[in-house]
């Protein structure tokens, strides 16, 4: 659990994080967003002390940060950055290493445990443990900057852009793997971006900052139902709320289960989003499509009535 | 192999037209009785009925008309071409020497001209040229090198006795084993302790920017200075300090010799290595330092760990140039009689004897050669961080 209370952190005149509140709830994914220059990364930096804050308190668990060493509070925090930081002089499997390492766990286990991660990030061993980071894709340079910053198994993670250099499909494909990752443990994590739907994407709680302040903070579909000013309106995508929050909503959720129907000449998987099957009925010129299950077999229906969520006639 | 059309490779074709030109119609050798005599002045084509140079001469019109249409296949007989005349080259001047000079005749000496000089590095040129056209490796193109020098040692050892060059190196054989020593030592201790005395400083300069700020103006400041000048400047308060300080005496501190050559070269040698050792740990990639400290990496563990190996290969920068300009520079301490290669460069001026000269000049130049392949593909290595 990360708690931040009355928290600022001025830079000469400047004051980059005015008096922020927030609290972190374990295993929750919390997505800081704003523009550039809101405050947001400062506030991340100051979670593992990479920036010292000016006043109000952080708290880890319960503890102030500034109560640990803090390279002892860092080795329990994992850390990501945009520009991966990889150690380009290190092979893969040494960079991944390193916290371990630090932490002197025996040499069999950090072997395991390098093993372990590049397996759970999709990263053959055989291929990847003896190459250098220049050798690397964006795409695989960040799976490796993720493995190591869950090496020593850290309950917290903080994020700073991890996805923003990426390609849009590479991004994509990371967001998803990070979503499956996080379902299966749970961490704490702090996430920064400016990619709206990046955080809608993958936060359980959103927090907008806004010149050093918090305009507004809870769950995506809170935000997108009752944005608190014009601000986190346009930020939230003005027009497209709509789109942004049918992107949220499985097809799944909606559907009717099979009555005595005919099939409909469109068919949509049940996991997918109410945007994409409004996008096919769209393409298709339809208004109903026949949901499917992974194996492709018939289990419901969609009608254009109840995407929109009104109550079947 | 299709038919494609390229441009002419300019540099090739004028390098060979220029080489050619210059072998057959300047003065290749100069036979003098003994060394006060000016010699005699031969042309290559005045040396044993011409043919011999004409048959050095033609190939190399032969890879100027391969230059023309460049090809690799054009190329690799172009390197190979080349690289045979540089060998065949020792071979010309010992088979002209011994044509020359009757061997009872302990005096007589031939002179190198114009027209061998220009030819060896003309020659030399294009070759590097074939070298980058072809692509080939550092390690390899070195070995294009040694056809060359194993020609040039077999006719030094056999037969160039009568050369200048070496009739005034068998006169002062000792004195060139000790001028190369000194020359070595000097410009060895003086990288040794400024490489030293830079880095200390560079960890002041980084955590004080004001001592940055003065350091680099001082060193700026230093480097302008003619040499001659500051050894003329040093000579003054040394030479008080040798007298004055017993110790310092004994060691051989005085205005003149190797104590203010030293200095010299230690205060030019600072600012290239402060600057490089400098821009080098700042230059490392602020993101990999970040992420190191934001791992938990203690300041210590960042600098040697990471900011210290990734510098390295721009600090290894530093110690070639800063070994090289002072190779350079070492030459002209032996105007305050620090010794060293630069005394016989010096004697030879005063005796208008350019194959004293040369004989100071040319290792110089083969020092510096030799220096910067060394400390260069080390850098290189270290770059490529072992991963090739």
């Amino acid at each position: 659990m990360i708690e931040l209370f009355d928290v600022t952190k001025r830079f000469g005149d400047e004051t980059a994080v005015n008096a922020i509140s927030l609290r972190v709830a374990k295993g929750e994914l919390c997505a800081l967003v704003g523009t550039s220059g809101c405050g947001k990364s400062t506030t991340l930096r100051m979670i593992n002390r990479l920036i010292e804050h000016d006043g109000g308190e952080i708290h880890l668990d319960g503890e102030p940060v500034r109560s640990f060493d803090e390279v002892t509070l860092r080795r329990r925090i994992g850390y990501v950055i945009q520009s991966t930081g990889l150690f380009p002089h290190w092979t893969v499997s040494r960079n991944i290493g390193l916290v371990p390492r630090l932490l002197k766990w025996p040499k069999e286990r950090v072997r395991d445990r390098v093993e372990e991660l590049m397996q759970l990030l999709g990263l053959p061993v055989a291929e990847f443990a003896d190459k250098y980071p220049r050798q690397l894709s964006g795409g695989q340079a960040q799976r490796v900057g993720v493995a190591r910053a869950l090496a020593a198994d850290p309950d917290i993670l903080l994020m700073d852009e991890p996805f923003g250099a990426l390609d849009p499909i590479t991004r994509a494909t990371l967001q998803d793997e990070m979503r499956a990752l996080q379902a299966r443990l749970h961490k704490t994590i702090v996430f920064v971006t400016h990619d709206m739907d990046e955080a809608l994407a993958l936060a359980d709680r959103l927090v907008v900052m806004h010149q050093g302040r918090i305009v507004q903070q809870g769950s995506p579909i809170d935000l997108l139902h009752e944005p608190a000013n014009p601000f986190v309106e346009s930020l939230l995508g003005g027009l497209d709320r709509g789109l942004k929050e049918a992107a949220l909503i499985q097809v799944g959720e909606r559907m009717l289960p099979f009555g005595p129907r005919l099939l409909a000449s469109e068919r949509i998987p049940y996991g997918a989003s109410l945007s994409q099957a409004l996008s096919v009925m769209l393409w298709h010129r339809v208004d109903r499509l026949t949901v499917v299950d992974e194996e492709d077999i018939p289990i419901g229906e969609l009608s254009l009535r109840r995407l929109l969520g009104a109550k079947a006639p | 192999m299709g038919v494609n059309r390229q441009s002419p490779n300019w540099v090739l074709l004028s390098l060979m037209l220029v080489s050619v030109v210059a072998w057959l119609f300047l003065d290749a050798l100069n036979v003098a009785p003994n060394r006060i005599v000016p010699g005699t002045p031969y042309t290559s084509l005045e040396v044993m009925g011409g043919w011999p140079a004409l048959l050095l001469g033609l190939p190399l019109l032969g890879v100027a008309v391969l230059a023309w249409q460049p090809s690799r296949k054009g190329l690799q007989c172009s390197l190979a071409v080349v690289v045979a005349v540089l060998m065949l080259l020792p071979l010309w001047l010992a088979a002209a020497t011994v044509g020359f000079v009757d061997a009872d005749a302990p005096q007589a000496r031939v002179g190198i001209g114009s027209a061998l000089w220009l030819l060896l590095f003309l020659l030399l040129l294009a070759v590097i040229e074939l070298r980058t056209r072809l692509g080939v490796s550092r390690a390899k193109g070195w070995l294009l090198f040694m056809p060359m020098l194993a020609s040039w040692w077999l006719a030094l050892t056999l037969w160039l006795e009568p050369l200048a060059l070496v009739r005034e190196y068998r006169v002062r054989s000792d004195q060139f084993a000790s001028a190369v020593y000194t020359h070595l030592m000097l410009v060895g201790a003086a990288v040794g302790v400024s490489l030293l005395l830079a880095a200390v400083l560079v960890l002041v300069m980084r955590r004080q920017p004001a001592v940055r700020r003065i350091g680099f103006a001082a060193l700026n400041f230093l480097q302008t200075i003619p040499s001659l000048a500051l050894f003329g400047l040093l000579l003054a308060p040394l030479a008080w300090l040798g007298s004055r300080i017993d110790w310092l005496g004994n060691m051989g501190v005085s205005g003149i010799g190797w104590a203010p050559a030293f200095l010299a070269l230690l205060g030019y040698s600072l600012l290239p290595m402060v600057r490089n050792i400098f821009v080098a740990l700042e230059e490392v990639d602020a993101g990999v330092i970040e992420s190191a400290r934001g791992m938990g990496m203690s300041r210590r563990q960042v600098f040697v760990q990471v900011r210290l190996p990734l510098a390295l290969p721009v600090v290894l920068e530093g110690v070639r140039i800063t070994t090289i300009q002072a190779i350079g520079l070492t030459a002209v301490a032996a105007l305050i009689g620090a010794g060293g290669l630069g005394t016989f460069i010096f004697q030879g001026l005063g005796q208008a004897a350019m194959d004293m000269v040369l004989l100071g000049a040319l290792p110089i130049i083969a020092l510096a050669l030799v220096a910067d392949a060394l400390i260069g593909a080390l850098s290189e290595r270290l770059r490529l961080g072992g991963a090739q």
